[in-house]
Order: structure tokens, then sequence, then C-alpha cells
């Protein structure tokens, strides 16, 4: 594999998140897609640091630890947003319409 | 203690120290007794800082410090300090003095105050000390200016003193907005100053044109202050004070502020003739209108005040003939025999409770000793020959005697006329005749009070003689000569004091008195020009108000309706739905990248 396709299979990943952040109601689902999101980000620096030499590996760690208590939050949140409205589906907290 | 300016500067710093003292210490103002003893004290110290500069002054000559107040690149904007010369000197000393009298007589006569406000009265007391000596001792006009907008506010402050009694409420705020409304005439007057010279000194070298525009807003000011036609509606409303205020500020020092600052500035006002044109006339004119109103009023304090405007109209009108000595000749004697008669006056509303003068008479045997005081005071005002009043006011129409036009000469006689007959008039309906029902109990005032009626007697009887003196301090020229002014003025004084004796005397001649209060239509034209100037304001005030309330109001107003229209206008681009908000993210997130892009 080369830069160029390692990159472009970030790319795609990266879109299937984004695709699925904007298309999902559910909030598990929502929080799923950040995390692809989050990975092809990471393919993307691990990729750097291979074929470019860019010292780009130690924040892929970083970035793992951070995707981990970001999810522990994100979970928490759904279980609240449960709480409060019996349901996960993000669109039932819209209190902020103007 | 040979320094001047040592002695000026504790005769300044003392009474506000006084003053800061009593604002701090609330517990001392609020015991009332200590706070009187704080102030007198004060005023103790300055007076005698101040009479020894006299004599420090008489052996080492004028004296000046300054330093900067207002810093700049290049020159300093304004200078604060210490000016002494004979003005300035004499002028500390007498307003120390009078100052001093007035205290002391306070403490017997606002006894029956609450501590609290006991306290307080003699708090604005040591203020007003301060501000009046800052603005007597004022290097140039910045300081006067600040001196004099103090001395304002203390009279605001002491007007007002019985604020829970409308009338008197009322009467501060009048006095305060006639003189704000003058001083925004000094305001000007300085700034126009500024800009043509760049100096705020006594004695800056004008261009004529600017010269009179200057000098006249300075007497806009002075108008205001000295309560000349037609400002002078605030000054016999300023009775609502106390008395002893009254005595002090609206008879002796703070009216006479505004003659002091044009001997002050004399430089710059003997630069246009215009300025001294305009105020011979309005001078002349007070001097007999604020007389005619003297004659018909029925409140003794009342006739004290209009005779005050009256003397300030004999004032102005020598300043405007061009003789500062003469009118700060007739100042300083005026501040005592009038200082005496207010602080007589006192006395006997102390002892009757009333201020009416029908309620007085007959008190001649009840106080005998304010009767005398009070008589050598009504003397002195009158102009009798040998008194104080006589020379000061001699020198005024002395002044006047030789100018091309005689009519002011002429209203200024038949003012000396009538301020002989409404003093006889008033002497006669307080001290002689019958015993009246409220007079019966009266009884001569406590020691607190005669004591200081005695030591303005003195004065009041002796300070025409230190005429040369004074002369001699301010470098002007002055002698006592015998020619067709004092013979004139002694006459009309006699004759206006025999015409009321005869009226007023013993037996009260009804009829002829009676047709003497009919006059009153001086006080309707008083009355009538009142109502046209509140007619006046409120028209004007309502045209403001108009302005106010369509123009920048509905400016203001047009701009928020205007902002919550739009903002209910975009308001739906706000779903609270969490994916449209990630759409525009992610949208916008490409944008961002095509832009990078291109």
């Amino acid at each position: 594999m080369t830069l160029v396709q390692c990159l472009l299979l970030a790319s795609a990943l990266f879109s299937v998140g984004v695709y699925g952040l904007i298309t999902r109601r559910q909030a598990v689902a929502m929080l799923l897609s950040i995390e692809l999101m989050v990975n092809a980000a990471n393919l993307a620096l691990v990729a750097f640091a291979k074929y470019a030499g860019a010292p780009t590996q130690p924040l892929v760690l970083f970035t793992l630890a951070i995707t981990v208590a970001e999810v522990a939050v994100g979970l928490a949140l759904v279980m609240l947003l449960y709480r409060r409205y019996d349901d996960t589906l993000l669109d039932a907290a819209s209190e902020t319409k103007g | 203690m040979n320094d001047p300016i040592f002695l000026a500067a504790l005769a300044l710093f003392v009474p506000i120290a006084a003053a800061l003292f009593l604002l701090v210490a609330a517990p001392v103002r609020h015991r009332g007794a200590p706070a009187a003893g704080v102030c007198v004290t004060a005023s103790v110290v300055a007076l005698a800082a101040a009479v020894r500069l006299v004599f420090v002054h008489a052996a080492q000559g004028d004296a000046r410090w300054t330093t900067t107040w207002i810093s700049a690149a290049g020159k300093p904007i304004a200078e604060v300090g210490l000016h002494l010369d004979g003005a300035s000197v004499s002028m500390l000393a007498v307003v120390c003095l009078v100052a001093l009298c007035v205290q002391v007589f306070s403490v017997a006569y606002m006894h029956d105050e609450p501590p609290r406000g006991y306290g307080r009265y003699f708090s604005f007391h040591a203020l007003f000390l301060f501000s009046m000596n800052l603005f007597v001792l004022a290097p140039n006009l910045l300081q006067a200016f600040a001196g004099w907008e103090l001395v304002g506010l203390t009279s605001y402050l002491l007007i007002g003193f019985y604020f829970a009694k409308p009338s008197a409420a009322k009467a501060a705020v009048k006095a305060f907005w006639m003189t704000k409304l003058a001083d925004m005439g000094f305001l000007f007057g300085l700034l126009w100053l500024f800009v043509a010279t760049g100096s705020f000194e006594w004695t800056t070298k004008l261009a004529p044109e600017v010269a009179v525009g200057v000098t006249l807003l300075f007497f806009l000011a002075v108008v205001g202050k000295s309560a000349q036609f037609p400002l002078h509606i605030w000054l016999p409303d300023a009775m609502e004070g106390p008395t002893p205020v009254s005595a002090l500020l609206h008879a002796a020092t703070m009216v006479a502020a505004g003659v002091f600052l044009v001997v002050r500035a004399d430089p710059l006002f003997a630069q246009a003739d215009a300025t001294r044109e305009v105020m011979l006339w309005i001078g002349s004119f007070t001097a007999v209108f604020a007389a005619c109103l003297a004659l018909v009023q029925r409140d003794i304090k009342k006739v004290l005040a209009y005779s005050t405007c009256s003397q300030l109209g004999y004032m102005v009108a020598a300043l405007g003939a061009g003789s500062a000595f003469a009118g700060y000749f007739h100042l300083g004697t005026h501040a005592f025999f009038k200082a005496l008669l207010f602080l007589a006056a006192g006395s006997v509303i102390h002892a009757v409770h009333s201020n009416d003068l029908a309620d007085m008479g007959g008190l001649r045997k009840k106080m005998p000793l304010t009767t005398l005081t009070f008589v050598i005071g009504a003397l002195s005002l009158a102009g009798i020959p040998g008194f104080a009043g006589f020379f000061s006011k001699d020198l005024v129409l002395a002044t006047l005697e030789g100018r091309a036009n005689w009519i002011p000469w002429a209203m200024l006689m038949g003012a000396a006329f009538l301020t002989a007959f409404y003093m006889g008039r008033v002497v006669c309906m307080t001290f002689f005749g019958a015993l009246s029902h409220k007079a019966e109990h009266a009884h001569e005032a406590p020691l607190w009070m005669s004591g200081p009626l005695l030591v303005l007697a003195v004065p009041s009887v002796g300070a025409g003689f230190l005429g040369g003196w004074l002369a001699h301090s301010l470098g002007a020229h002055y002698e006592t000569h015998v020619g067709l002014t004092p013979i004139v003025a002694s006459t009309m004084a006699i004759a206006g004091l025999l015409g009321s004796i005869a009226i007023y005397g013993r037996r009260r001649d009804a009829s002829v008195a009676g047709a003497i209060e009919r006059l009153d239509k001086a006080s309707m034209v008083d009355r009538a020009w009142e109502l046209g100037y509140r007619r006046a304001l409120l028209g004007v005030s309502g045209l403001l108000g108009w302005f106010d309330r369509y123009v920048i109001d509905g400016l203001m107003n047009f701009t928020g309706y205007t902002t919550i229209e739009a903002g209910a206008a975009v308001r739906g681009a706000q779903t609270g739905r969490m994916r449209h908000y990630l759409v525009a993210v992610v949208v916008g997130a490409v944008l961002l990248a095509l832009m990078g892009l291109l």
C-alpha cells in the first residue's frame, strides 16, 4: 500500500462516519459514527508516520486515550438523555429551538 | 509663624480637615455638640491665622505659591495654590471673622435641633468656610471656579437644611437652579478665555471683543451669585434656611463672592467698557428695585434679603463705574453690618418664634442688647454719618458723581432714601410701639448669641475708618471729602429714617402705613415675573421633553424594534435539532476545505 492509498481509505472511512453522524437518529449510532471518524484520523496519522517519516505515532496513542474518555462521557450523556426523555433519539432534545 | 503661605494654608486646610473629620467620624457628628466644638475650633484657628496674616502681609507684602494641577507637555494647563494680596488677605479675615461669629451664634440658636441635625449643620459650616477660603485665595480663575461651585453647593445644602419642610426643599432647589444657570456663564467664560489665551490668569491681556464676551459671561455668573436683577429671585426664597445661614451665606460672604470675583478680575473687566456699562445699569436698577420690594415685606428676614440684593446692587454699580475699590470697600462693611442685622433678627425670631413683623413690637424693653445691636446695624446700613455703611456707600456714590450720565447716581440716591426708610420701618415695628401678644414671653438671648452680636457691632460702627488702610493695601487711593454726594446722601438717609419714624413710630399711623403696604404692586411685579419665567422655563422644558421623547427616544426605540424584527426573521434557522447543526458544520468545513484548495 502506498501513502495515497492509505489516505484514500482514511477519507472513505471518515466520509462514512460523517454520513452516519448526519443520517442516524440514535444517539448510540451517532457515537459510533464519531468513533469511525476518529479512527480515520488515526489511520491517516499512522500512514504519515510509516510512509513519510512524520513523528505522529505518539499522537495516535494520545488520540486513542482521549477517544476512550470521550466515549465514556458520551455514553453517560446518552444515559442522561434516556432518563430525561425516555428515549435515545437525539431529536427529542430540542430545547434550543429558536 | 511669619510665613504668609503657611498662615494662609492653615486658614484653608484646618476647616476642610474639620469637615472631612466630621464626614468620616459619624459617631461624633451624630452626637451634635462635639461636632460644633470641632467646627468652631477649626474656625478659631482659621481666624487666628487670617488675622495674623493681615499683619504679616502688611509687613512683608504680597506672596504667591502655586503647584501644577493639570500637567501637560510643555506648560501646565492649570495650577492651584494661594494668592495673597491686599484683597484676598482682608477678605479672608472678614470671612473668617463673620463665619466664627455666625458659628458661635448658631451653637445657641440651633440648640433645639436633634443632635444629628446639629452635627450635620456644623459639618456643612466647616465645608463652607473651606470653600469660601479656597475661592478667596485662588491664584487663577480655575481654582476660583472650583471654590465658587463649592460655595454654591454648601448654599444648597444649608438652605435645604430643614429638608423635611417642602418649602425649604423647594427653595434649595430653586437657589441651586438659578445659580447653576448663571454659573454656565462662568464655565463658558473660562473656556473662551482658555481657548483665546491659553491661560486662566486674573490679569490676562485680551483682544477687545474677546474681553467683552468673556467678561459678559463672567458677569452672568455674578448676576446669579450676587442676586442681581433678573436672577435675584432665589435670594428671598433662600431665607428658608436657618437664620445664621442667611447671615453668613446669603448676606455677608457667599453672595458677595460675585462682587469679589469682579474685584479680582478687575484687569479683565478694565478691558471691557461695554460690560462695565451693563454692570452699572443692572447694579443701579437692582439697588432701587430691591429696595422697593424690601419696603413691603412682612417677613423680617425677607426685608433683609431684599436689602442684601439692593446693597449688592450698589457694589455692582461701583464696579461698573470702574472703581473696584469702592465696590470692595462696601462689600467689607456690608459683610459686618448685614451679618449683624441677620443675627440680631435671628435673636428676635428665636425669642418670638415668628418671622412676621406683625407678631413683633415693643421688644425694646425685653431685649435691650439685641435692640441696641440691631439699631447699630440698621443705622450703618442706612448710611448715617459716622457709621461704617456711610463711608463705603458714600464712596460708591462719589464714584458715580462725576459721570456724564447722572441717572445711576440719582437711582442710588433714591435707593439710599428707601434703605433708610425700610430699616426705620423694621426697627419701629420690631422694637418700638406696643408689646405684641407673641412678644410677651420674649427674653434676652443667651451670651452665646449676644456675644457675636456685640463683636459684630464694633466693625459695623468702626470699619469705615479702615478705608484708608484698606485702600493702601489694595494700592488704591482713598480720602474722605465734603462735597455734594456726602451731604445729599446723609440728608437722604436721615430723611428716610425720620419719614419712617413719623409713619411707624410710637403710634403706628394706620392710614399711611396701610397705603405703603398696599404698594404690593412691586411684589405683584415680582410674582408676575416669576410666573412668566416659569412659563418660559416650562415651555422650553416641554419642547426639550418632546424632542427627547420623540426624536432621541424614537431613534433608540427604532433601533431596538429593528433588532427584534430582524431576530424574529432569522430565528427559524435555529431548529434545536442536533443533526441540522451537524449538517451546517459539515457543509461549513467542506466549504472551508474547498477555499483552502482553491
